[in-house]
């Protein structure tokens, strides 16, 4: 995938554009408000990663300015602003994701992929399917192997969550966010219980595991 | 400009030259009033002297219609008689113009022609006798009596003595009321400087860095003053409060994040020793790092919660649902531990003016406390409550609780009551919760539940 960065510090933006380019993906630099909004009009990119805090044309405006001229490619925010409602304005702005530095590539990685590969949906899906596990989101049931699954209806959220993003690495912080709303960081390991829980029931009667762990990462659920 | 000074002495004192400007102007009112009052008083006068002329012709017209020229004679005689010192001048002329009575030797007759009371200079007239000092001329009127002219004046100088009298009390009058108006000024002005002053002198301490100055508040005013002096002081109060919290976060980061940075700064230069980097040295690191950015974030949270600006984004929260969210986040870490989490909801909607994500992250925080101090086996009561006025989120355990000294302490960033600082949390847990809380405007209260910790926030209620 292609990815434009905008960030005025060398080195955070080294940081990204060697982790990235470790990952297979392209990306172009600009180092500028400005530049950066040229280079976004001027060519396509599967997802922008901008820095809250940049010269001539600082990050939310630069947002702005893009969602303005109708390109519409996903944008992350990186930010060291932590101000509780910095994160909905720069949502407000136009961005879709909003990420606080310091921060693990591997979460800004995860959120990168979250974001480029949302599809398209024309419609909204009646069911979620991923291998033989199927999620009927109409009558809010769960099936594996045509076996029907009791499960909370915490459970079947974070189900729904997961299969949403069949295939994609999910951290830990983005299912707080997604599942409960949570915009802070627990100290109980309370995503990992979940998950278990919900392991009990999809994977563990069964003989293979939908529900992996990606070490340093987060979940991913595929087949 | 911290710390200049101004000089208030004497005259170039704000209030003081307000006060002098003052009193002048009232010195300059009353001076015209009272001059006013008498010029007014010398006209009075005038006009009663006029009137008495009028009404002695009235009766010497009288007497001469009922009893004739003889009586009219008499009468114009008697009325010289009665005269002192030719205050009044008289004359009767008959029809032929020689004198018949009158005490008034010569006169210009042409000078008193016509109705309106005429002023003639004493030079002009030959008056028969003595005359006073202070007369400078006379007030005449020509009365025509059958077939006599009768010519009557009235000296100038009649009524002085009582307009010199009342120009000398009204002129000691004056003095007194400007005296005391310049008096009244200056007063009023030396108190105002002196309040102004004190409230100078506050803030020139204040700008030396002495924080805990006031300004002084005499009880019972309540002018503009002292109402300028109070909400300076409650200015320099929360200014206190915002600068000690600041000092209390650096204090806090350099206390709690100096021993995890040194444990970095050891792993880090053991790596670097390394030949061959060990990974989990490489991990221990980043770890490492992780928990020193957890604290830090909490840290500048609290710090930003306490701050305070973010009252203005309030909404509508319904703290069921706060407390349905937490209790499923945690139900299922509570049930791994052999702890039971219950949930309560409240009878009626238990709605609050607040900010969601921090009503979420206090409730979690009172949970997460509950379920690491309290061992298995123990039940944890979240409860919901709404009443008359207070929405309120209760939550209780049946632990090993709190000593009540310790109530208060809890609430200090990094206190973890008997326990080393090696166990699990940063101690920051409850430092958020009453900031949290205090954002609201809520009450938080510590109470032993018999045995365990019962910690209720009561919101006010919308």
């Amino acid at each position: 995938m292609r990815v434009l960065i905008v960030e005025d510090d060398a080195e955070t933006a080294e940081y990204i554009s060697s982790s990235l380019n470790a990952l297979g993906h392209t990306y172009e630099v600009a180092s500028d408000g400005k530049q950066a909004f040229l280079q976004a009009l001027d060519s396509d990119f599967d997802v922008m990663i901008v820095d809250r805090m940049l010269p001539k044309l600082d990050g939310l405006a630069l947002v702005k300015s893009i969602r303005s001229a109708d390109v519409k490619t996903p944008i992350i925010f990186l930010s060291a602003m932590n101000g509780l409602h910095d994160r909905i304005d720069g949502l407000e702005a136009g961005a879709d994701d909003y990420l606080v530095k310091p921060f693990a590539f591997s979460e800004l990685s995860a959120r990168l992929m979250a974001l480029t590969r949302r599809p398209p949906m024309q419609s909204e899906p009646t069911t979620l399917k991923v291998a033989d596990l199927e999620v009927n989101l109409i009558a809010h049931t769960v099936t594996r192997g045509g076996q029907e699954i009791a499960v909370q209806p915490r459970e079947y959220r974070l189900l729904v969550h997961l299969m949403r993003n069949e295939g994609r690495v999910v951290t830990r912080t983005m299912l707080l966010e997604a599942v409960w709303d949570f915009h802070f960081d627990p100290k109980t390991n309370v995503v990992e219980t979940h998950i278990s829980r919900l392991r009990q029931k999809i994977d563990k009667p069964f003989i293979k595991d939908l529900i992996h762990t990606v070490r340093g990462f987060g979940y991913s659920l595929h087949a | 400009m911290l710390n200049m000074k101004i000089p208030w002495s004497g005259l170039r004192s704000t209030s003081t030259k307000l006060s002098l400007q003052f009193a002048l102007l009232y010195s300059v009112l009353v001076a015209l009033m009272f001059f006013g009052a008498y010029r007014l008083s010398i006209y009075e006068i005038r006009d009663r002297t006029f009137d008495q002329m009028r009404a002695d012709a009235q009766t010497l017209m009288g007497v001469y219609a009922d009893h004739g020229a003889d009586r009219l004679t008499e009468h114009v005689k008697a009325l010289q008689t009665v005269n002192f010192e030719n205050s009044r001048i008289f004359l009767l002329l008959d029809g032929n113009g020689r004198t018949v009575s009158g005490n008034i030797l010569e006169i210009d007759l042409a000078a008193v022609t016509g109705d309106d009371v005429q002023f003639i200079p004493v030079d002009d007239i030959e008056i028969d006798g003595d005359l006073e000092d202070e007369v400078t001329g006379y007030w005449l009127t020509q009365t025509r009596i059958g077939p006599f002219e009768f010519i009557q004046g009235t000296g100038d100088h009649v009524g002085s003595e009582v307009v010199e009298a009342l120009g000398v009390a009204l002129f000691i009058g004056s003095v007194l009321a400007i005296a005391a108006g310049l008096l009244a000024g200056v007063w009023v002005g030396k108190i105002t400087e002196k309040r102004i002053v004190d409230i100078s002198n506050t803030l020139d301490r204040v700008s030396t860095g002495d924080l805990q100055a006031r300004i002084p508040i005499s009880n019972g005013a309540s002018d503009d003053l002292s109402r300028v002096s109070e909400s300076v002081n409650a200015t320099l109060g929360r200014l206190e409060t915002l600068l000690e919290t600041q000092q209390q976060i650096s204090n806090d980061i350099a206390h709690d994040l100096r021993t995890p940075l040194q444990r970095l700064r050891q792993r880090l230069e053991r790596l670097e020793s390394q030949s061959q980097p060990d990974p989990s040295e490489a991990g221990s690191a980043l770890a490492e790092v992780e928990d020193i950015i957890t604290t830090f974030n909490a840290l500048l949270r609290i710090a930003q919660v306490e701050a305070g600006d973010q009252r203005a984004r309030f909404e509508k929260v319904d703290l069921d649902t706060v407390a349905e969210t937490v209790f499923e986040v945690f139900e299922p870490s509570a049930e791994n531990q052999s702890q039971v989490l219950r949930l309560t909801r409240s009878p009626s909607a238990a709605l609050v003016l607040g900010d969601r994500a921090l009503l979420l992250q206090l409730a979690s925080n009172l949970i997460e406390n509950a379920l690491r101090h309290c061992p298995a086996g123990t039940t944890i009561d979240v409860t919901v409550d709404a009443g008359d006025e207070h929405a309120t989120l209760i939550i209780a355990d049946d632990g090993p609780g709190i000593p009540v000294k310790d109530h208060e302490r809890v609430f200090r960033r990094f206190f973890r009551g008997d326990k080393s600082r090696s166990s699990s949390g940063h101690g920051l847990g409850l430092s958020m919760v009453r900031a949290i809380a205090a954002l609201h405007e809520a009450d938080v209260e510590l109470s032993d539940n018999e045995p365990g910790l019962k910690v209720r926030i009561a919101f006010r209620r919308l």
